[in-house]
């Protein structure tokens, strides 16, 4: 069997992805703790509580800490020391500071995708800058609308 | 709209099937300091959604009351941001799905799938809720302070659904993760095919789903059902029973990494 044959019945599997991948690089807050540590869930998320981060913990991907972002479906990996029982607390800072800087790739593609207006930062910001008030569908060259419509 | 006959060429129906393709915001609240009102007796579902979009994009009010929302269907979807929003009546299907951040009080009732997907925020319904309640949620606090139908939390992936009253059968039905608090009774299937998250009953339960098993309850347990009940004015029952998943079904070991990411 060629080598190519090889590689295209068993191609060198890459099948997990974190944000650095997505982004291209990784981010200050995901090296230095003091850059998450001011960040108050309580005040960041709606209602008494924590809200949804009750479900955010800290995890590991490629045998790194790491935080997975579901509005980008990657994980964040955290490659600072994280002081022993706050390991929740920081994976969730961390997501935190993500999401609220806007480096989520989920958050970037919303500038191209969004189909109705809406803030770019969500429910992480107040008043961010608005996207997808000026949405159209694609629309194929050449093709024309049916009559009647 | 205009019938037509079989054979005639010219379409004149709305062929997307969308019923108001092209409607715009009613602009009729009223506004006052950074909160408004409107009237949604004469409004479509469309209607109502498009103006409470309007306010919150346009006029930038984060605090809403929507009277006479008339049990529409489908009504205060895919609301994305902080905001508060009161329904003083009831919705009818699919109610505040979608949503990620607003806290929503509906003073009424709500029909099948309240909260459906929501993401983030708080959900409080002061009244009964119909099937299928928080289905497939993912994060944020659903209330319910009457009774629930059934399959509540169906495929509930993350997230707190707090039923003050009783509940019907196959609760938490194929539950993957989350919380789930009911106070009364419970019908038969409870837990049915749930993989992870944990259901505390307060009341009888019918019987038990394929998988479920009851747990010990902790202090941890203890801590968060005093806390999420406190929060928000649920009277507890005497005591509570905490069901989880037996795992004697469970295959997460050999899913592969990104279909592990879908229950994360």
């Amino acid at each position: 069997m060629s080598d190519a044959t090889q590689n295209r019945r068993a191609p060198d599997r890459h099948i997990s992805i974190d944000s650095e991948e997505l982004a291209g690089r990784s981010y200050p807050y995901q090296h230095d703790i003091s850059l998450v540590e001011q960040i108050d869930l309580e005040e960041s998320t709606p209602g008494p509580g924590i809200n949804w981060l009750e479900d955010i913990h800290l995890l590991a991907e490629d045998g790194v800490p790491a935080v997975f972002d579901r509005y980008s479906n990657s994980f964040v990996k955290i490659h600072f020391s994280i002081p022993p029982g706050r390991e929740d607390e920081i994976a969730r800072k961390v997501l935190m500071a993500h999401l609220q800087s806007g480096n989520s790739y989920g958050i970037q593609l919303k500038g191209k995708h969004a189909k109705f207006p809406q803030r770019t930062l969500g429910p992480w910001v107040d008043d961010s800058d608005l996207v997808g008030s000026d949405w159209h569908p694609s629309t194929l060259a050449g093709w024309e609308q049916p009559a009647g419509h | 709209m205009e019938q037509v006959a079989v054979g005639e060429r010219r379409v004149l129906y709305d062929a997307r099937g969308l019923a108001e393709p092209d409607a715009e915001a009613p602009r009729t609240s009223r506004i006052e300091g950074g909160r408004a009102v409107f009237d949604a007796t004469d409004f479509s579902t469309r209607l109502i959604n498009l103006e409470i979009r309007r306010l919150l994009v346009e006029e930038k009010v984060t605090d809403i009351t929507v009277v006479n929302p008339g049990a529409k269907h489908s009504v205060g979807v895919a609301i994305l941001e902080r905001c508060k929003i009161r329904f003083e009546g009831s919705l009818g299907y699919f109610g505040v799905g979608l949503i990620d951040g607003p806290e929503v009080e509906i003073t009424g009732r709500v029909g099948w799938s309240v909260a459906e997907n929501m993401m983030a925020g708080v959900v409080v319904i002061k009244k009964n809720a119909g099937s299928l309640a928080g289905a497939a949620i993912r994060g944020g606090d659903l209330v319910v302070m009457g009774d629930v139908g059934a399959r509540t939390g169906i495929d509930q992936k993350g997230g707190t659904i707090i039923v003050g009253g009783k509940a019907g059968l196959l609760t938490g039905f194929m539950m993957q993760r989350g919380r789930q608090i009911i106070c009364g009774d419970v019908g038969p299937g409870l837990g049915d095919s749930m993989y992870d998250g944990a259901i505390y009953v307060g009341g009888k339960v019918a019987s038990l789903g394929v998988d479920c098993e009851e747990a010990e309850l902790t202090e941890d347990d203890n801590e968060m059902l005093g806390g999420k009940l406190g929060y928000y004015g649920v009277e507890a029952p005497g005591s509570f029973r905490k069901f989880v998943c037996a795992k004697k079904l469970w295959n997460y070991d050999s899913l592969e990494p990104n279909e592990r990411k879908l229950v994360l």
